[in-house]
């Protein structure tokens, strides 16, 4: 067998464990640790199918920025009401069923769908790209999608304008 | 990894052997930290234990050794144990994806009866191609060590150490990311080997579309990016949690930062991912703005040629001529690892608003600047006017 | 492919080598001998106050999401400081300075609004 499929099936091994875990355990800083991990596999993933540039993204931001700041905000919190009230329940008991039964159709809708699309992909579409260099990653962002790269600008400064704003919110359940 | 055997097993033993120099290097650079602090602060430091007090580094192991394993109460065990352990790993890999010096070309050669094909070894533990954002994005990884750390103790000192060195880190990391834009302007790469290529012979640039040639200096990053590896060099700094940036160890609040409850060889490992974060930046700063492996006015090829004069075989002479250039690498490596020390008993610690106020509001717009001016000279440089 | 194998060589090595340093030197030393006061832990020689969970200033969490928005702007310049060169040789060095430049003053506008918002205040 081809050294790269053993690789993948390794490495989407670990992906499905950890991923399996963060919904399992109930502890929500391990939670978010495993996604963590979940995060750098799929960084390797992307590697593996020579999306370097993408790899690189993947761990800067995915990896190294939004996964420190779950890591960062769960433990500044005192979790343990909150753990309560989202772990027992009725409601919550209804939650679990409602998102398993979710979970069970999205994988079957994506196993019907992904069957007649996987042939149809050629290097035309925007999935392609990752496997051009990044020049040529940049020269499409920077000419043909140059419009929605501006405004993805915008949209950043809006974010940041929000997160402030609620960062100024007196009063909920935190004081 | 290799075609054959040979290959494999020398790539193996040469990323091995790659990582145990980062790590049998930290004794010697805590025995030169103490030594130069001590010079520094007018003090003789550990001289008692053999020549230099060098083999005080070997007492220090063997009681690092033959600490009681000690854990306190309601600790989250494994994330306890687990935090020393992974705080290893950032520093290592990012230290192996650097180039060390040139890569070895092996010719075909006859050993035990049957020939070996050719080889090309890279002094380093692997290539990515994509070097940069590579050992940027795993060097960002270098946090969870410390909030795995911190949150684990079960101790509100170790908890306050870890967020602050986390948000320290992440305000730096900005700073750092924003400085590397103007390298990779003017090199137009992503790879180290690639740069280091760039860097060689006599300072050489484009002015007005025309190439001018200034033969009496190297063409090192540092002549078009000064302003650029200031900040690069500083943002390592608050990177590795050093000295004027070691905010988690600001004793007089916090103890002893995130490793408050680590004892014995568990702190040990710390010091060993602190470092080899070091030697990782060490190694970027000369790869960036010093020119890597190059020595000034010394072309790989004219040495070969000397190497090849004196009688050596092809093989050997690609290899000592590999190992020649890796003295020079090391050599800077070397320097700035003082600079590091040098700086530590030198400036006091900042406040901790100071500190951030620096990274947001000094460096982050400098960066920014830096990019800003660099793109609009490369811009007027390399247009052809005429 | 060529260069994953080795990167998690390493990685699983690096980890085997500090938990199996971990677990040798575990066998050496003295057994600890245990006590509720030495087992407590560290608060300047008294008993534990609180404990470490306690909640925290919410400017770590603000500083945190500002850190990540920043450093999507800053890797969208990444393949742009790439490509920059092409674009200059082939003659549309105006046009590539000129997207960036628009993108740039929408991250400057950011920087200036947080820094007179004083969101980035530490008091």
């Amino acid at each position: 067998m081809d050294v790269s499929i053993l690789l993948f099936y390794g490495l989407a091994t670990i992906i499905v464990f950890f991923a399996l875990a963060v919904v399992i355990s109930d502890n929500p800083i391990y939670s978010a640790l495993y996604l963590a991990i979940t995060m750098v596999t799929l960084a390797f993933v992307y590697f593996l199918l020579k999306a370097f540039f993408i790899a690189g993204v993947q761990l800067i931001v995915y990896a190294g920025a939004v996964m420190v700041l779950f890591v960062m905000v769960m433990m500044m919190f005192d979790l343990k009401k909150e753990k309560n009230s989202f772990s027992k329940g009725k409601f919550a008991n209804f939650i679990k069923v409602g998102s398993a039964g979710w979970l069970c159709g999205l994988i079957f809708a994506s196993i019907m769908l992904s069957k007649g699309m996987l042939p149809l992909a050629n290097t035309n579409t925007p999935q392609a790209v990752a496997d051009t260099s990044t020049k040529e990653l940049a020269i499409l962002l920077y000419t043909d999608y140059i419009f929605a790269f501006e405004l993805l600008g915008l949209l950043l400064l809006l974010i940041a304008v929000g997160a402030v704003a609620v960062s100024r919110i007196k009063g909920g359940t935190h004081e | 990894m290799g075609a054959d055997l040979f290959e494999v097993s020398v790539n193996l033993v040469k990323m091995i052997i790659i990582f145990v120099m980062m790590v049998q290097l930290v004794p010697l650079l805590v025995w030169v930290e103490r030594r130069g602090s001590a010079f520094i602060q007018n003090r003789l430091g550990p001289n008692r234990v053999g020549p230099l007090g060098l083999t005080q580094l070997l007492a220090d192991a063997v009681k690092f050794i033959f600490k009681e394993e000690f854990v306190p109460e309601k600790t989250k065990r494994f994330l306890f144990y687990a935090a020393p352990v992974v705080s290893l790993v950032p520093a290592a890999i990012a230290f192996g994806a650097i180039p060390l010096s040139l890569p070895i070309n092996i010719e075909q050669f006859e050993m035990f009866g049957s020939t070996f094909g050719p080889y090309r070894f890279a002094f380093q533990s692997f290539e990515v191609g994509i070097g940069i954002v590579f050992v940027l994005g795993i060097s960002s990884l270098g946090a969870y060590s410390m909030l795995m750390a911190g949150w684990s103790s079960n101790n509100k000192y170790s908890l306050l150490g870890a967020l602050r060195s986390c948000a320290q880190m992440i305000s730096y990391e900005l700073a750092l990311g924003l400085s590397i834009v103007g390298i990779l302007l003017l090199y137009g790469t992503f790879d180290f080997a690639t740069m280091i290529d760039a860097q060689q012979g006599p300072l050489t640039f484009m002015l007005l579309g025309k190439e001018v040639s200034v033969p009496f200096l190297p063409n090192w990053g540092i002549f078009y990016q000064p302003l650029g590896a200031i900040l690069f060099f500083t943002a390592v700094f608050a990177e590795t949690n050093r000295t004027p940036f070691d905010l988690p160890e600001a004793e007089a609040e916090l103890v002893a930062g995130y490793h408050t409850e680590y004892s014995g060889l568990k702190m040990n490992m710390f010091y060993i991912g602190e470092y080899g974060h070091m030697m990782a930046a060490s190694a970027l700063m000369a790869v960036f703005y010093f020119g890597g492996y190059d020595i000034p006015f010394l072309s790989p090829d004219s040495v070969r040629e000397t190497f090849l004069g004196w009688g050596l075989s092809a093989n050997k002479a690609a290899i000592a001529t590999a190992f020649l250039f890796h003295v020079s690498m090391f050599a800077k490596i070397l320097f700035f690892l003082w600079v590091f020390i040098w700086v530590r008993w030198t400036i006091p610690r900042f406040r901790y608003d100071q500190l951030m106020d620096l990274g947001w509001k000094t460096m982050l717009p400098w960066a920014l600047a830096n990019t800003i001016i660099t793109a609009i000279v490369i811009y007027i440089m390399r247009t052809n006017w005429s | 492919m060529n260069s994953l194998v080795p990167i998690i060589a390493l990685t699983i090595f690096v980890l085997l080598f500090g938990a199996g340093l971990l677990f040798l030197v575990s066998l050496v030393g003295p057994k600890p001998k245990n006590s509720s006061a030495k087992n407590s832990t560290y608060e300047c020689g008294i008993d534990v106050q609180t404990t470490g969970h306690s909640k925290i200033s919410v400017r770590y969490y603000l500083t945190a999401i500002l850190f990540i928005l920043f450093d999507i702007e800053i890797i969208f310049m990444y393949p742009w400081a790439l490509a920059y060169g092409d674009f200059i040789k082939e003659g549309h060095g105006l046009y590539i300075l000129g997207a960036m430049g628009v993108f740039l003053l929408i991250f400057i506008i950011g920087l200036i609004w947080e820094i007179k918002s004083k969101a980035l205040e530490w008091d």
